[in-house]
């Protein structure tokens, strides 16, 4: 007798495939058509890569990507010119500038949400926090799930320094592969004991599997077993040596600069060589309502050096093309200066703020959007995260109108996106 | 609207030029100007008001439409029904089971081993592993009754309630960005006292959805500061009390089932006064009603506002004081014995949570199109938790005395394997994050010498996740709310955890378990202590071997445990 409400799936699909003929009378031919509905993407093209370089607090536009010297809280850093005639960016970000003819900056960012953690959700999902009670997946864990390797040894979304947003609905198998100290490598990669010791563990283990296998013989065992396979195979790969810092020539580790983001930053590239799609490196410290001059200058000092030397060694090794660069952070910051506290600052700012963005096959030298003489009403070119996360999505291989699956609701990857890809190509 | 009219008649004549502007000394364009200015703002104060009568309209409408007909499929009339003890609910479970495997000629598993049902009953009910000397216990114990004795033993420890509180903890709280501040412990301590006093499941259900006061002295109330808005109230106690999923009725009507819009906003009615306080740094955490709550952030639509309240699906008058607390009057509605979801909810979830399954999938959305499995046997069951007092000891205690809940968890080869709902054999379970902790600490827990754990405590984070338990769980939770427990669905991280990490791979930990013991007998403590049963001849051959043959003998038994902590049967609930 066949039950309509079946273990886990729902009735959606039930309702779905019902109607499309697929009436089958057994149950496990049901699993059989559910599960060729859920098969993975096929990949076509050139496999694409995308870091992103995560300013948490909400960086001020108007004194890194956006500056207005002429206006009324014009701030202390002057513009300077860089190699894309007709951009000018902050005066402490030269080495990007010299960069610039291989990116972009989107200065007419306006989303809703001012508050950290909110906005942060947005700009990492493009949907709001708690919309319609579900838990949506981040870009790195899309990018892991669509254009992923799902048989690769290293995971396909690692997050350096920050705690980065999860898979949400798409499920733990695309969950970041989180890096707390990139000095000091993966947590855990390392075996205990010696790599004579540690083979003739897992021959044992391999023995008390086989044998519970062929008594239990439950699809649990199987996947517990697909996934010490990867973790062993993750230990014992050449990919893994990525997350080792120290075998990066120390002339070249020096051009990243010192200090947890410059680490994260080289090992983000390490990465991308050994074709992890989707690598997010946290830099904090950019909410600044108070000292804003300062921070900012000595944040974006810890910046341009490392974001730098990650584009031009991409560029070294041929990967720039495929590989997309993104600088941004949750909003940018008031365009009047407040006298609030000790040294002045500036506050939240998400009606209109600036990303920037390098490489990915993107014709360089260009700005999408503009802000008024002040920096505090974008006139053209307003862009929602959801814009933005559809144009990266077309960058690097993503069909953002796709829907996966929630709870039985079908959620399309972006929702509702007036992407700006053709401004960049 | 006039004064609309009357401008742009001016505006039209003073353009067109008939009119001269006398009195005034401006030049036209100045006057022209000004006139169309006051034209725009008249314009937008026009349209505001359009818009507002459009939304009254609307409400008014659904208002009207609610009070003419019946919306949807009302669920059946509920009558609590006493079957008996615990003994007498087995069996009746067990007669309506047996009757649909007969009736489709499918064969039913054989019992669980010993060793199959001590560590089974032990985690399922009080959420750890039993220890190697518990586990031989009750192996070489000869009385025909030892389960029973077993089963009343674990229903009577402290980690019965503990255990049942993780597992609230899940439903209950949701972690969003703006919880960071307010503890959960106290909730979680409550619960679990809650649940090993055996309070009345309608008391303490009706205690959580009409928590009042701060959270010193209603610890109840961290279940709405968690759910803080009138959304996540309603779609919590709707999933978590009535067992039915409206959350999708919140923007639309149900695409399939036929919950309406208008029902779930005159459900949420019941929300309308909460006012949630203290969430902000050096506050003191508390929830209230009041006639005008301060409503944070999201606002409310206007005609989500304008609804009448009413129970779900139920035409019952709704009289509620004009002032003061309204939620104790949902309260009451549904933890009443004849609710006609209440008992059904629980006992689908209880059910779900000990056979993996529930007798209506998925557990929570018991809605007018869902189908039970055996829809007999969830009337009967859920009409004598209503009768019983809302008994949940008693409820557990008949369901773990079915032969049921008793079958092996080995496949039997025939169709029943395939379908988890015949429960022709029970269903294989994944440990749970905090059944992992638990489980896994009490083994290798008290090998780490303070100096180590000192310094552990030093380097974490400060704030909830400064607890070691707390993050561990996080961390095998791998970012989902709560754990599944019929999928394996952990990454690699996990995997390289359980493998490396330093301190669960502590050398003196083997130590500690085998104690003076070598040979066969250190083999057969270890087997015991990770998976509670003696290891098989073969395996004692394979694992002698492996022990003689290693530089040392500790250095082989830790390999030993090692492979014993990582391989699937550990983690796996048979």
């Amino acid at each position: 007798m066949f039950s309509a409400t079946l273990q886990g799936r729902t009735r959606r699909d039930v309702l779905r495939l019902a109607t499309a003929g697929a009436f089958a009378p057994s149950l496990s031919g049901w699993m059989k058509v559910l599960a060729s509905h859920t098969a993975g993407p096929e990949t076509k093209g050139k496999h694409k890569s995308c870091v992103l370089l995560w300013l948490d607090g909400g960086p001020s536009h108007k004194d890194t990507f956006d500056l207005k010297p002429d206006s009324k809280g014009a701030g202390e850093f002057k513009p300077i010119a860089t190699s894309a005639s007709g951009i000018e960016i902050s005066e402490h970000l030269p080495k990007l500038a010299k960069l610039m003819h291989h990116g972009a900056i989107v200065r007419g960012m306006n989303t809703p949400e001012g508050a950290h953690g909110r906005a942060k959700y947005y700009a990492h999902t493009g949907y709001r926090e708690g919309q319609g009670g579900v838990v949506y997946p981040s870009l790195g864990s899309i990018a892991a799930s669509e254009i992923g390797r799902p048989d690769a040894s290293v995971p396909n979304f690692v997050a350096i320094g920050g705690r980065s947003y999860g898979s949400g609905f798409l499920g733990p198998k695309h969950q970041p592969l989180l890096v707390q100290t990139p000095d000091r490598g993966v947590e855990d990669l390392k075996a205990l004991v010696s790599e004579k010791q540690f083979e003739k563990r897992v021959g044992l283990l391999k023995e008390m599997e086989s044998a519970f296998h062929r008594e239990q013989k439950t699809d649990l065992v199987v996947e517990h077993k697909t996934n010490y396979d990867r973790a062993v195979k993750l230990m014992q790969s050449k990919e893994a040596k990525a997350f080792d810092l120290s075998l990066e020539p120390s002339a070249n580790r020096s051009k990243y600069g010192s200090g947890a983001f410059s680490d994260g930053v080289l090992m983000a590239r390490r990465l991308v060589e050994v074709g992890v799609p989707f690598v997010e490196v946290s830099l904090g410290g950019w909410d600044t309502h108070d000292n804003n001059f300062d921070r900012v200058k000595s944040l974006s000092g810890r910046l341009d050096s490392p974001a730098a030397a990650l584009i031009e060694d991409l560029k070294d090794r041929g990967l720039l093309d495929s590989t997309l660069v993104i600088i941004m952070g949750e909003f940018g910051r008031t365009p009047h200066i407040n006298t609030r506290g000790a040294k002045p600052g500036r506050d939240h700012f998400p009606r209109a703020w600036s990303l920037a963005m390098f490489g990915g096959g993107i014709k360089g030298g260009r700005v999408v959007g503009k802000t008024d003489k002040e920096g505090s009403e974008v006139v053209e070119g307003k862009t929602t995260a959801q814009d933005f996360l559809a144009t990266v999505c077309e960058l690097i291989g993503i069909d953002h109108t796709k829907k996966n699956e929630a709870n039985g609701r079908p959620i399309q990857i972006v929702d509702k996106p007036k992407p700006f890809t053709k401004l960049l190509t | 609207m006039r004064s609309l009219r009357h401008l742009q008649f001016a505006a039209f004549a003073l353009i067109s030029g008939f009119v001269v502007t006398g009195a005034s000394a401006q030049p036209p364009n100045k006057a022209k100007q000004q006139i169309r200015k006051q034209l725009m703002e008249a314009q937008k104060k026009a349209d505001a008001q359009k818009k507002r009568d459009e939304d009254r309209k609307k409400a008014e409408q659904l208002k009207i439409e609610l009070g003419k007909k019946e919306t949807g499929t009302k669920p059946e009339p509920f009558t609590p029904k006493r079957i008996g003890d615990p003994v007498a609910v087995a069996a009746v479970i067990d007669r309506e089971i047996d009757a649909k495997l007969k009736a489709d000629s499918i064969t039913a598993g054989e019992r669980s081993t010993d060793a199959e049902f001590l560590r089974r009953a032990y985690l399922d009910l009080t959420g750890i592993i039993p220890t190697a000397a518990k586990a031989r216990q009750f192996l070489d114990d000869r009385s025909p009754n030892k389960r029973e004795k077993l089963i009343d033993e674990l229903l009577a420890s402290s980690n019965f309630g503990k255990h049942a509180s993780d597992i609230w903890m899940g439903l209950l709280v949701t972690r969003t960005s703006d919880q960071r501040r307010i503890s959960f412990d106290p909730l979680r301590e409550w619960l679990a006292s809650q649940f090993n006093e055996n309070k009345p499941w309608n008391q303490i259900a009706s205690d959580l959805i009409a928590a009042e006061g701060t959270q010193e002295k209603n610890p109840a109330v961290t279940y709405y500061l968690s759910n803080n808005t009138v959304d996540k109230m309603t779609d919590s106690v709707s999933k978590l009390f009535l067992g039915v999923s409206i959350q999708c009725a919140q923007c639309h009507d149900h695409k399939f089932e036929d919950w309406k819009q208008s029902e779930y906003w005159s459900l949420a009615q019941f929300f309308m006064r909460v006012q949630v306080g203290g969430l902000q740094q050096n506050g003191t955490p508390s929830i209230e009603e009041v006639k005008n709550p301060n409503r944070r952030r999201i606002p409310l639509p206007e005609d989500a506002k304008a609804m009448p309240v009413r129970y779900l699906r139920d035409s019952t008058p709704v009289s509620l004081p004009d002032d003061g607390a309204i939620r104790p009057t949902l309260a009451k509605w549904v933890t009443k014995p004849t609710n006609p979801y209440f008992a059904k909810a629980m006992v689908n979830r209880v059910w779900s949570q000990l056979f993996g399954t529930g007798l209506v999938n998925p557990v929570d959305d018991m809605g007018p199109n869902a189908i039970a499995s055996h829809p007999e046997l969830m009337k009967a069951l859920a009409a004598n938790f209503a009768a019983d007092q809302f008994d949940l000891k008693n409820l557990v205690r008949a369901i773990v005395l079915s032969n049921a809940y008793q079958r092996s968890g080995k496949p039997t080869g025939g169709e029943g394997d395939d379908d988890p709902q015949r429960f022709a054999r029970m269903a294989v379970k994944v440990m749970t994050p905090e059944q992992l902790y638990d489980s896994t600490f009490s083994l290798v827990g008290s090998a780490i010498n303070p100096q180590a754990r000192a310094r552990m405590a030093a380097n974490l984070p400060k704030g909830p996740l400064a607890d070691p338990r707390e993050r561990f769980v996080n961390f095998f939770l791998a970012g989902q709310e709560m754990a599944n427990t019929t999928e394996y669905e952990v990454g690699i991280p996990q995997a390289l955890k359980l493998m490396n990490s330093r301190q669960l791979g502590n050398p003196a930990a083997v130590r500690k378990l085998i104690g003076s013991k070598s040979g066969k007998d250190a083999i057969e403590e270890l087997y015991l202590a990770t998976l509670s049963r003696r290891p098989t001849e073969e395996e004692m051959k394979s694992m002698t071997a492996y022990v003689s043959s290693a530089p040392t003998a500790m250095e082989g038994y830790g390999d030993v445990l090692w492979a014993l902590l990582n391989c699937s049967e550990y983690t796996l609930v048979r």
